[in-house]
């Protein structure tokens, strides 16, 4: 026999049969729904970086704080064929005949910017692409130009060197959003000349690089190699912190979807697959009668299928493109920068996925046909009872496994998940069992027909079994995404209430603070918080200075050598919620209170004690609360608070936060009257995050289609399983004198109770981990959210830990990590 | 246990018995015949009677739990399944009551069905051949749903010829046909048993088809009861 030509006869044939359309139905769906994640995933992810790459300036930086970093790195960058860029950072007082400003100093070499476009406003008004300043020149801020009441075209002086304003920056890549003072940017040479780097001065020294990717990759593993104390890199990844979360959050839920849709795919083709391999039985009999080996047998039965599946799986591919391209054009204008280029990756990658499905989930039953007796041409009740091949049917369970593992990207996450599933099919199988055998003692008690329909039921054991285990599954599944889908975006949405605050202000005096708020008072804003803040650094834990190296989180490093900053509330501030220990009252000592994650990172217990060196001040403070602090509330929010009756004798200035609607004309005002104040609009940031919101949504209910059309393919392949047999037996009892009444009862009897079983099972298997995602959220502070990774970006960022409670919310970064 | 090279097939002593579930319950017990090579052998009997049994054990489709059986100088009962199925392939041609055709293949394919089994390069021409033979030269590319049941079964008929079998097994060959085409079968059927010179073990309940055969042999409850010649 020649298997191939055999397997693609009976597939021409055999196509119609419902069984088959089912299987190939059910693998577009599952190659479709994950290719189209998944490259839109990737691609939304290539064109973050991209952008990340911009607002950071180059591929990746390596920064150190008060010295320069090694000449050597700058020869490995060359050697590598990378472009370079020196940016030195510090701060300044700048002058411009009487008045000052404070300013964060931005002195950079002629190849700034390696990534990104610089833009500045010249004396006109207008916007140009500018390169990096020319010696004698400076770029700088309009809080700067406001502040020493200069325009573009005059001079002021840094380091008691003359130099010419050239422009306002519009834009400049590597600046941060939350910076303490406004920015000027200058060419290095000049501050070299200046003596502004020279010993002792407090700046931060910056290498940024640019080139292929490869190249950027050995660099960076050179770097890591090589680092000084004290230094650090960083990458791309590290960029573009509040979009890629806003992204990373939809994408979570897209990828659980889309797994779940794959899962129901794999138990419509085990399903349908147990209905071939039944139909085939026959066939495979009569093939062993006429002197076909087990072998050409599995072979054309598993090439029948390849031939099948390879174009379903090529169709869902393409089918996935498609989507994913409509849904990029929907994202695109969301993602800065240039558009990316297609990823092939995803796209196969779902590909063999669907394979491993088709063949995970179908394969036991169809290598079970290795075993039909020939004597079954003769006499149908022969029956195959050979238990070698049971071991199998753990095959789709591997395969269901691998898949959670690889599209949740984390064992643990895909432990809960999968044996979540696996704990609903075992309740499944012990619920029915013990139904069916109550059915069995008390059926006969029923009226005619329902009793026959339920009969059916207990006669059919092992089908039945399978067909309530494949509903229960299914229905948990779409329980799961029904219920957290619409509670998650409305609870995301409720992130970002319209009167989130949309501004920051920094370097308020402590005078100037009445004035401040009555201003603030008069144009209606809301929301406001207002926090001193001192800056100061760490200098004990315990009465011993703190040392990097005993510290496991390398960002302990960063904060026991740079800057820290401190605030201090008589109450508990919103969206701060205290875990252990008590709200510092009217202390008689320095009380500290500590963000549980750096409470984590010092390895810290109630008690122990913190020195910080504020000015000129000395303050050591004992550590009495550890609080849960929700980043993500687009408040100011500070890792250490400290008691008001010891914070108030510190220096220190204000930051606030509130809202305002955007382009408010009082604002205007308030920069001229309070000059030295720093303000940052995040209106823009807000927007897009409420964007990516938007369409999410609707992503996430396209996706959710996916889910539903799989799970109704589960739905008819469970019927289609018995379907052959009602009909018979709806034949028989109809020839018996049946009527339509009595026929309907039969089936809908049998129906409802496998619904009932089904739905049952399910409800209880999706109520654990919804109401264990809902406890998350309620724990959370205020708003209902806290997040350990987002504190380390130290900007703004919706949260996404109630999400992360849910076992997919680890995938995309158990994948990127 | 005698075995000459007149004798195709042969059964020592056969028996065959299955657990239940109100014991152990033999079928067939210490059945031995010999079948000479060309003969033509009927095996009647009443439902239950152990018949198509003894005929799956004697085309070595079962094996048996005691005795021997004999294939064209093969010992069936030694050998595996897939030996079994190998021998069946080179010597053995079925026809079934409800014909077995596979509905995914056309009336050509399947007659070419054996002939692929074999490897044989020239299954199509071969299969043409057959099933002109049997009255169904036209009829190549139709499927069996679209077939008469006498034709179905000429369809299968062509099947067991088809590869020149030594041995035909037939299981109740006009059992599922009206009188009239059965008694078309039934002469097609001797028609090519005397042209391929094939030997004919038919299990039948009709007495005029058991009367074609050569040789008669009675079952009850899973004995040899009678053999008329």
């Amino acid at each position: 026999m020649k298997p191939v030509v055999f397997a693609a006869r009976s597939l021409r044939r055999e196509f119609r049969h419902g069984e088959l359309a089912t299987l190939a139905a059910a693998l577009v769906l599952a190659v479709a729904a994950l290719g189209a994640v998944g490259t839109l995933a990737a691609r939304v992810e290539r064109a973050i970086v991209a952008s990340a790459a911009e607002l950071l300036g180059g591929d990746l930086g390596v920064s150190a704080r008060r010295s320069a970093l090694p000449e050597d790195f700058v020869d490995e960058a060359r050697r590598n064929g990378l472009a370079t860029n020196r940016i030195v950072e510090f701060s300044s007082v700048v002058f411009s005949g009487d008045a000052s400003q404070f300013t964060e100093i931005r002195a950079v070499d002629p190849a700034f910017p390696l990534r990104g476009a610089l833009s500045v406003r010249g004396a006109d008004g207008s916007a140009r692409a500018a390169a990096a300043p020319a010696p004698g020149e400076v770029y700088a801020d309009r809080a700067v130009l406001v502040g020493l009441g200069r325009s573009v075209g005059e001079r002021l002086q840094i380091g008691g060197r003359d130099l010419a304003i050239a422009g306002e920056i519009v834009n400049a890549p590597g600046g941060s959003v939350f910076q303490f003072a406004p920015t000027v940017l200058m060419s290095l040479a000049d501050a070299d000349a200046a003596g502004l780097l020279g010993p002792g001065s407090r700046a931060s020294y910056r290498l940024l690089v640019a080139g292929d990717a490869p190249a950027v990759d050995r660099y960076a593993a050179w770097a890591r190699e090589h680092l000084p104390p004290a230094a650090r890199l960083t990458s791309v990844e590290d960029a573009q912190q509040n979009l890629r979360s806003a992204f990373e959050r939809g994408e979570s839920f897209l990828r659980l979807a889309a797994l779940l849709a794959a899962l129901l795919a794999g138990i419509a083709v085990a399903l349908a697959a147990q209905r071939f391999s039944r139909r085939k039985t026959e066939e495979v009999a009569l093939l062993r009668c006429l002197g076909a080996s087990r072998g050409e047998i599995v072979l054309a039965l598993t090439l029948e299928l390849a031939l099948l599946a390879v174009p379903a799986c090529l169709i869902g591919a393409a089918l996935g493109l498609g989507l994913q391209e409509a849904a990029f054009a929907f994202a695109r204008e969301l993602l800065p920068g240039a558009v990316p280029a297609l990823p092939w990756g995803p796209s196969l990658s779902a590909f063999l996925i669907g394979l491993a499905v088709l063949f995970g989930f179908a394969l036991p039953p169809l290598l079970r046909l290795r075993d039909v007796e020939p004597m079954r041409v003769f006499r149908r009740d022969v029956d195959t009872r050979i238990r070698r091949f049971d071991a199998l049917y753990l095959l789709p369970f591997a395969v269901g496994a691998l898949l959670i593992l690889i599209e949740s990207g984390s064992g643990r996450l895909a432990g809960v998940l999968g044996g979540g599933l696996l704990g609903v099919a075992l309740a499944t199988l012990a619920v029915s069992l013990l139904l069916l055998k109550l059915l069995r003692a008390g059926g006969r008690r029923l009226p005619g027909a329902l009793r026959f329909g339920l009969a059916n039921l207990v006669r059919r054991r092992a089908l039945t079994l399978i067909q309530v285990g494949a509903l229960a599954l299914s229905l948990t599944a779409l329980d799961l995404l029904a219920v957290i889908g619409p509670s998650l975006l409305e609870r995301w949405r409720a992130d970002l209430p319209t009167d989130t605050p949309n501004y920051f202000v920094l370097n308020v005096q402590p005078d100037q603070r009445r004035d401040f708020e009555a201003r603030l008072d008069g144009l209606g804003a809301r929301n406001l918080s207002l926090l001193p803040l001192a800056a100061g650094k760490l200098v004990a834990i315990n009465g011993q200075p703190p040392r990097a190296a005993d510290y496991a989180d390398e960002r302990a490093g960063n904060w026991i050598e740079g800057e820290v900053r401190v605030s201090w509330s008589a109450e508990v501030p919103p969206s701060n919620r205290i875990v252990q220990g008590t709200w510092h009252g009217d202390p008689a000592t320095p009380q500290l209170s500590v963000d549980q994650s750096w409470f984590e990172m010092f390895k810290l217990a109630l008690g122990d004690t913190m020195t910080l060196r504020i000015g000129d001040q000395e303050v050591t403070a004992t550590v009495s609360s550890v609080r849960e602090v929700d980043w993500s509330s687009f408040r100011v929010n500070f890792f250490m608070m400290l008691d008001p009756a010891h914070g108030d004798a510190l220096p220190h200035s204000f930051i606030a936060s509130f809202h305002l609607p955007p382009d408010s004309a009082g604002l205007a005002e308030l920069s001229r009257a309070l000059p030295n104040v720093s303000l940052v609009d995040i209106n823009a940031i807000l927007d897009r995050v409420r964007d990516i919101i938007d369409r999410v949504s609707s992503a996430v209910t396209w996706v959710l289609g996916f889910s539903l059309i799989a799970g109704l393919l589960v739905l008819l392949a469970a019927l289609a399983a018995t379907a052959d047999e009602r009909r018979f037996e709806i034949a028989l009892l109809r020839t018996l004198g049946a009527n339509n009444g009595q026929l309907n009862a039969a089936v809908l009897g049998e129906f409802a109770a496998l619904g009932l079983l089904a739905g049952v099972v399910a409800a209880g298997g999706a109520a654990p981990p919804a109401s264990r995602w809902r406890a998350r959220c309620s724990a959370c502070p205020t708003t209902g959210r806290r997040s350990a990774r987002s504190a380390r970006s130290r900007s703004p960022r919706p949260c996404w830990s109630c999400w992360r409670a849910w076992p997919a919310r680890g995938a995309s970064r158990g994948r990127r990590r | 246990m005698t075995f000459d090279s007149d004798t195709v097939l042969s059964a020592q002593k056969l028996s065959k018995a299955v657990d239940g579930p109100d014991g152990r319950l033999t079928i067939l017990e210490e059945v031995s015949l010999s079948v000479a090579r060309g003969a033509s052998l009927a095996i009647v009997g009443a439902s239950g009677s152990g018949k198509t049994t003894l005929l799956g054990l004697l085309a070595g489709l079962d094996r048996p739990t005691g005795g021997a059986v004999t294939l064209d100088g093969e010992r069936l009962d030694t050998l595996d399944e897939e030996a079994r199925a190998r021998l069946r392939r080179r010597l053995v041609g079925f026809v079934f009551q409800s014909f077995h055709l596979l509905p995914a293949l056309s009336a050509e394919e399947n007659v070419m069905l054996p002939l692929e089994l074999e490897g044989r390069d020239d299954a199509r021409e071969r299969a043409q051949q057959a099933l002109g033979d049997v009255g169904l030269g036209k009829r190549l590319h139709h499927y069996p749903h679209q077939l008469s049941g006498g034709e179905q079964q000429r369809v299968a008929l062509a099947r067991a010829f088809v590869h020149g079998p030594a041995l035909l097994f037939a299981d109740e060959p006009t059992g599922n046909l009206d009188q009239r085409t059965g008694a078309a079968i039934t002469d097609l059927l001797f028609a090519m048993n005397g042209e391929h010179a094939t030997t004919l073990v038919l299990v039948t309940h009709d007495p005029k088809l058991a009367a074609r055969c050569a040789r008669t042999v009675h079952m009850r409850d899973g004995r040899l009861i009678e053999d008329a010649a």
